[in-house]
């Protein structure tokens, strides 16, 4: 049977009338949305324009010659490949981590020692990178605690020795803080998934007179392997974020050569400087970020779709 | 092995016997993780150190300092009764308060709404998860929210915050998974759609709550990037702003100082790490009663997939 479409429409209206409360309930997260997430994209044009305090509607346009720079503005290069270089680490480092983590958790036999532990191992990731940055210091820096052990040891510890400020140290101290912080939170996810695991395995592999080892390796891993997947692929999609959070707190202008990523680039760009603000060349190297970004993004969730996993978007 | 971790009538008998089955492999197991544990500690108790060591007896130290060999409270009296500690800790308590409940009640609304099957509701979702995956970077950002007049007011702080998207699908997930049966009852029984979300949803997800309050807690607590974007005056700085402010140059405080007093002669890092410490006991204390909800994780929405 055909049904008109003045029908349709009065049956969506209906539909809709019906559920007038729900939008109501929409409405305040939308507004939100709009506002604080789709107006800025608004601002993007910057990237194409020559800023000017008039605004963004005034400022003219000019031929792309933010992103002709880009190459040239000396601190860009250095910021970009900081930043893949940063999260690369991160990633070769700090992603296997947690899962080694879980699997030993999960083998401890203490439940209550095992609680006490993970409680442990999860609270810094509630502590903002201000507060630890602080006290990186003071376990680093000129007066921290691990120069006063290799003063010990070495006389060469002298005076103005600062890990904080060694560029050959910084990425490594970057890489290895930030599991320090994270590691205990990331293995709440696996230790989700080895609880998961069908117990009956288990006592088949015992069976068949597998060791603990063997256990591990045949039964636990294999089972979580998805997770690690989806985790690994979910993580690599996020290579463009180097922690900006951590670099900004932590770093000093010596190691800005190590150090600097793409978001501290911008933000010292945009704001710290004191002359020759270009916030139109900044908002360029944003928008040259979060392309690359959202490609990155967009190819891990197609990745995690093939894989058969549910993905958001 | 396995029955021990499960909660069964079975692990009781076992327990006593735990230690005397244990292996070579459960010992180094055991090292390893406890190990581990005094090294996520450590930070913390040599915060504590430098806190209450004096910085004369601290700067000459030489090696690793594990007890302290003379406590003094100076720096956390310093920094108790620097003013600007208190104005800050003002600041964080109205942006945690204001700023957990506008952020529970859109992602509790929008979440909600989300579980009906609403014409338009898969576009706005949609819509919604796009922001997840492009932004239009720090600069218009920065631009929108001085056009908007919030620079240098607490709403600054608050207002961009909104939902947090995660946690919103999480939530969102976890009514999806409520009986159907209870929401119908309750229409039947002339309740609105408002008064079936607080009265019948909301308190059968009580424990879901608690852990995204907490959450959103956490992440108002250590507020301080929308400060260094746009609170001007000191006045309107947040706890750990002013943190980041005092670590980045311990005189700061001193600038800040009540007139009247002198100065007394302490140096930088003691009273970095008393501020550090003060701004950490809120959380420090609550985490070990809380733990049950810190550790819940966002698996919440994951282990049911």
């Amino acid at each position: 049977m055909q049904v008109s479409r003045a029908t349709k429409r009065r049956r969506l209206l209906r539909r809709i009338w019906a559920n007038r409360w729900f939008y109501v309930m929409l409405l305040p997260g939308l507004c939100y949305f709009a506002v604080f997430k789709y107006a800025p994209l608004y601002g993007i044009q910057l990237a194409f324009k020559d800023y000017v305090l008039a605004g963004i509607e005034a400022s003219p346009w000019n031929n792309f010659a933010h992103f002709r720079y880009m190459l040239f503005e000396q601190g860009f290069v250095p910021a970009f490949r900081n930043t893949l270089v940063i999260s690369g680490m991160r990633i070769l480092l700090g992603f296997p981590f947690p899962i080694l983590l879980a699997l030993f958790l999960d083998e401890l036999v203490l439940p209550k020692y095992r609680r006490t532990v993970q409680t442990i191992y999860t609270f810094p990731h509630f502590l903002s990178w201000v507060l630890l940055a602080g006290l990186l210091q003071n376990l680093l820096g000129a007066s921290g605690m691990v120069r006063k052990v290799a003063m010990l040891f070495s006389p060469q510890a002298s005076e103005t020795w600062n890990l904080l400020y060694d560029n050959d140290a910084y990425r490594w101290i970057l890489v290895f803080t930030d599991i320090w912080k994270e590691a205990g939170w990331g293995a709440i996810i696996y230790l989700a998934s080895i609880a998961g695991v069908d117990r009956s395995l288990y006592e088949a592999a015992t069976i068949d007179g597998a060791n603990r080892w063997q256990r591990i390796w045949s039964v636990t891993l294999p089972s979580i392997a998805p997770m690690i997947a989806i985790q690994f692929i979910l993580r690599v999609g996020a290579a463009m974020e180097g922690g900006f959070d951590q670099v900004i707190n932590t770093y000093t202008p010596p190691v800005y050569d190590k150090g600097d990523i793409l978001d501290t680039y911008i933000y010292r760009l945009s704001f710290v400087r004191t002359s020759g603000v270009n916030l139109g060349f900044t908002t360029a190297v944003g928008l040259f970020k979060n392309v690359i970004n959202f490609i990155l993004l967009l190819m891990a969730n197609s990745l995690t779709r093939a894989l058969g996993q549910k993905t958001i978007l | 092995m396995r029955t021990v971790s499960q909660a069964s009538p079975v692990t009781h008998n076992k327990k006593k016997s735990v230690f005397r089955k244990f292996t070579c492999f459960d010992w180094v197991l055991l090292l390893c993780l406890s190990i581990y544990a005094l090294i996520i500690l450590y930070p913390f108790y040599n915060a504590l150190l430098v806190s209450i060591v004096p910085n004369t007896v601290y700067v000459r130290h030489r090696g690793l300092m594990l007890f302290p060999p003379e406590i003094s409270f100076d720096a956390y009296a310093y920094t108790f009764r620097s003013s600007i500690i208190w104005t800050g800790y003002r600041n964080t308590l109205l942006i945690t308060a204001g700023g957990v409940a506008y952020n529970m009640l859109l992602t509790v609304f929008l979440g909600y709404a989300f579980t009906k099957p609403i014409p338009g509701s898969r576009l706005f979702k949609f819509l919604i998860v796009f922001t997840m995956y492009f932004s239009g970077g720090l600069v218009p950002f920065y631009l929108l929210v001085k056009s908007l007049r919030l620079t240098n007011t607490l709403w600054a702080m608050i207002l961009p915050t909104g939902i947090n998207v995660m946690y919103m699908l999480v939530i969102s997930s976890y009514f999806e998974t409520l009986p159907a049966s209870l929401e119908e009852s309750a229409k039947l029984d002339g309740s609105g759609d408002f008064s079936t979300l607080f009265r019948i949803v909301l308190p059968l997800s009580l424990p879901l709550l608690a852990t995204f309050t907490l959450y959103y807690a956490v992440d108002r607590w250590n507020e301080w990037y929308y400060a260094m974007l746009f609170a001007r005056s000191t006045k309107n700085w947040p706890l750990q702003y002013v943190l980041r402010t005092i670590i980045q140059d311990a005189n700061f405080l001193a600038q800040n100082y009540v007139p009247g007093q002198e100065a007394p002669d302490i140096k930088g890092d003691a009273i970095k790490m008393s501020a550090a410490i003060v701004s950490m006991a809120p959380i420090l204390c609550l985490y070990p009663l809380l733990q049950k909800y810190f550790l819940t994780g966002l698996t919440l929405g994951a282990v049911k997939e």
